[in-house]
Parts: structure tokens; sequence; C-alpha cells
């Protein structure tokens, strides 16, 4: 028996796996940066890639089941996302290899029709949600979720309206770092913008919400690709994970005029979260001059150099540190 | 002799977990022991074994006997057991814990 590390997968080998994926009705994804393939005589057995900490298609030689060669190639993923520097660790499977899974260190987080997702933490995403509790709640729990990038008069508006509305307000700043600013910085401006509100309290998503893991495709470089949106999986973790733990019930988004994926997404919340007890509440966008206020017009007018113009559109505190970037442009995402 | 007493390290150092590290197999009769840094101070170990009823405290004793021995005072461990022996399981254990401790001033062997 062979095992193969290849970062990533290319020509011949790459396509086996992809031939082997097949014939177990599995999809091979490009994305995926380490593949491992375990062989004999050529022949491949069992295989497993990771994209970044997502460990996924992974699938056995259906004549080979039950010789631990899951467990061979999961060693090597877990072995190398380590060494890689990724500890807390996500995988993706069907829900009928929950079993397989669980007895190699993985527990599971939350399903959906044909997709399992597990993590290697022990109760890792309910320890993360159980730490944000509010003590002594009063009246209704809301929810925001947003990436912030950066917090705008707009999201200032859409947490004000909430947290007028609202006990308690849980706002959630996207933890993933594919966005043009880091999350400390987004996290940083949205605290300090919040700290006006005594009910509203902020916290990381994690990697639970709109990451990777749970949409995957949110952060697709090609957003027309809107027949693609895939979000069941998060939308299960935030009303099983999230929402119930915490007494959410009611989520507020703001309208969606310019980004499909985010359309599409609110759309989503509004055929699901009913279902889960979880009202969804939309709130129109602020406009400042007849334009709606977005972020992206606001890293535009930062990429045009035109400071003065994003004043009007962002609370203090975001305009600060937009400011200060004039000033160590090392430090300006842009 | 005891087996821990074949490393030699440096006077006066301590291990100190740096970094998640990871030594042995998830595959039969092995145990796949991960360290990382502690975050609640002192030594917290968290096993699945499928001989946990049997063996389940005998390990975590074995794992928390091995980092008292190597002087490790804060460590989160992760020990995923399929039935590993206990020199296995004290082998997998020292192996991680240098592994965290970016540290190679071992030798095999000890006292020639």
């Amino acid at each position: 028996m062979e095992t193969i590390v290849m970062a990533p997968a290319a020509g011949r080998k790459k396509a086996d796996v992809i031939r082997f994926l097949d014939r177990l009705s599995l999809s091979f994804d490009p994305k995926v940066q380490v593949t491992v393939l375990l062989e004999e005589d050529g022949e491949l057995l069992a295989t497993g890639s990771r994209d970044k900490n997502l460990l996924k298609c992974i699938g056995v030689s259906p004549e080979r089941r039950g010789e631990g060669l899951a467990a061979a190639v999961m060693t090597v993923l877990v072995q190398d996302a380590i060494a890689a520097g990724f500890s807390h660790l996500f995988l993706f499977t069907t829900p009928s290899n929950q079993e397989l899974f669980s007895g190699l260190g993985f527990y599971p987080i939350a399903v959906t029709g044909d997709v399992l997702l597990m993590e290697n933490q022990k109760n890792g995403v309910r320890d993360f949600v159980a730490s944000f509790a509010v003590p002594d709640t009063k009246g209704i729990t809301g929810a925001i979720v947003a990436n912030a990038n950066p917090f705008t008069n707009g999201h200032l508006y859409l947490v004000e309206t909430a947290a007028s509305q609202c006990g308690t307000l849980h706002l959630f700043i996207l933890s993933e770092e594919q966005s043009t600013f880091p999350f400390e910085v987004r996290m940083e401006l949205a605290q300090k913008t919040a700290a006006r509100f005594p009910n509203v309290f902020v916290h990381p998503t994690g990697e639970y919400l709109i990451s990777s893991a749970t949409f995957p495709n949110y952060f697709l470089k090609d957003k027309s690709r809107t027949a693609e949106v895939n979000c069941a999986l998060d939308l299960e973790v935030f009303c099983k994970c999230f929402a119930k733990p915490l007494h959410i019930t009611r989520r507020y988004v703001g309208e969606e005029p310019f980004c499909p994926v985010t359309a599409r997404y609110n759309q989503a919340l509004r055929e699901t979260l009913p279902g889960n007890g979880i009202e969804l509440i939309t709130i129109p966008r602020r406009e400042e001059n007849g334009l709606a206020v977005s972020a992206s017009q606001v890293r535009r007018l930062l990429a045009e150099g035109k400071l003065e113009e994003i004043r009007p559109l962002v609370p203090e505190p975001t305009f600060s540190y937009l400011a200060s970037l004039k000033n160590s442009p090392e430090r300006n995402p842009l | 002799m005891p087996l821990d007493s074949l490393i030699i390290l440096q006077e006066g150092t301590r291990l100190k977990i740096e970094k998640t590290a990871v030594a042995g197999t998830m595959e039969s009769s092995d145990i796949m022991v991960t360290l990382s840094p502690g975050s609640v101070g002192g030594i917290e170990i968290e096993l699945e074994s499928s001989v946990e009823k049997q063996f389940g405290n005998a390990i975590r004793s074995t794992i928390q006997d091995v980092l008292t021995e190597l002087d490790v005072k804060n460590a989160h461990v992760k020990a995923l057991d399929k039935g590993a022996l206990d020199c296995t399981v004290r082998a997998r254990v020292k192996t991680a814990a240098y592994r965290a401790c970016n540290c190679d001033s071992y030798q095999f062997g000890g006292q020639n």
C-alpha cells in the first residue's frame, strides 16, 4: 500500500481521483490544496482532500471498506493540516458516514439533506455559542450577521433600528479572512460604534456562520453564479446552533439592492427562518443623497482617494480608521 | 530506568507548548495525540477511546504522567485512541510534546 500526498493533485493522478469519486457519486472540488491517495499496485483505493481547514472529497473503494483505509487517509490529512497550521478542522461528508467519522475524532455540527458538517472539537460550536449568552435577557432577542467591510452608516442604521425593537441584539461579525479589511479591524470598528447601544453585543461568527465551511460560495469571486448559492447548511447552523441556545427569535437584514449573492441569501432566510420560529425583518437601506449607503461604495471611494466623500457615509470610528490609512499606506488593503 | 530520563534537556529548560503538534495515527492499536497550548492553565485531557470503559482512566493517567515527567505544566491534549498499548501511549505523547515545543534536543537510546 502506498500513500501519496499531492499539493495540489495534478495530471493523471488527479484524473484518477475525479473518476474514483465519480463512481462514488462524489465530486472533486478543484479548490482543494492537498489530496491524499492510497494506492495498491497502482490502483486507487481511498482518497481525501483538504481546502484550508476543510476536509472533503473523502472516499473509500466499496470493495475495501472496513479495512481502516479511511483512518489511514484521515491520519495523513489531519497530520498535514496541523503541520500547515490548521488545528480546528471541519469535514464534509454524507450523513450515512457520521458513525465512521465519529470514530475518527470528528463531531457533528449540522446536517441538511445530503451534507453532514463535522468538526474535530467536541462541543466546539456549542461552547463557542454558549460564551455569548446574555444573562437576564428581557424582551425579544434579535440577531444581525454582517461582514461590515467596513462598518458604514448603513450598518449603524440597521443596528440602531433593530436595537430599538429588541431587548437584546446580537451582532455577529464574519470572522472569515476573505474580505478587504481584516477581521480584527472589522470587529473593532463594529464594537466601537455599537458601544453606544447598551443592549447590543458584538461577537465573531467564528468559522460557523457564512464561512468557507457553511457557505462556500459566499466568497466566490464570480458573483453572477447565484444559482449555485447553497446556504442550506449555513441556515441550519444559524437556526440550530446559534438561534436556539441564544433564544434568538428575530433576524434583521438590510435590503440588498447590489449584491446578488446576498440577495439570494436573504431570500433563503425568508424561506427558512419562519419554520424555525424566527422572524425575518428586512430594513430598507439608509440613503445618502439619494444613494443607498453600502460598504462596497465606501471601498470604491477609498480606492479613488475620495476620503471626504466617505465622511457622510460612515460612523466616526470607521472614518478615523480610513483616514489613518493615508499616513500608513502599507496598511491600506486597497 | 524510566524512559523519560533518557531525554537530555538543557539545564533548567521546561518544555513549553508553543504550537499545536500531533503524533500517532488513527489506525488500530495506535493513539493519535494532538497537543496544543493550554487555555485554562494546567493539563486538560480530552480522550476518545475505543476501549474507554476498560482503559479510559489508565490512558488518561499515562498521558498525565508523561507530561508531568516532561515538566509540561500547561497543555490541551486531544487523544484519539484505538486500543494502543501503554508504551505506545507514552511514545506518542512524548513525541507530540517535543514537536509542540519545537524541541529537538533529545537523544534516542540515551545512556551509551
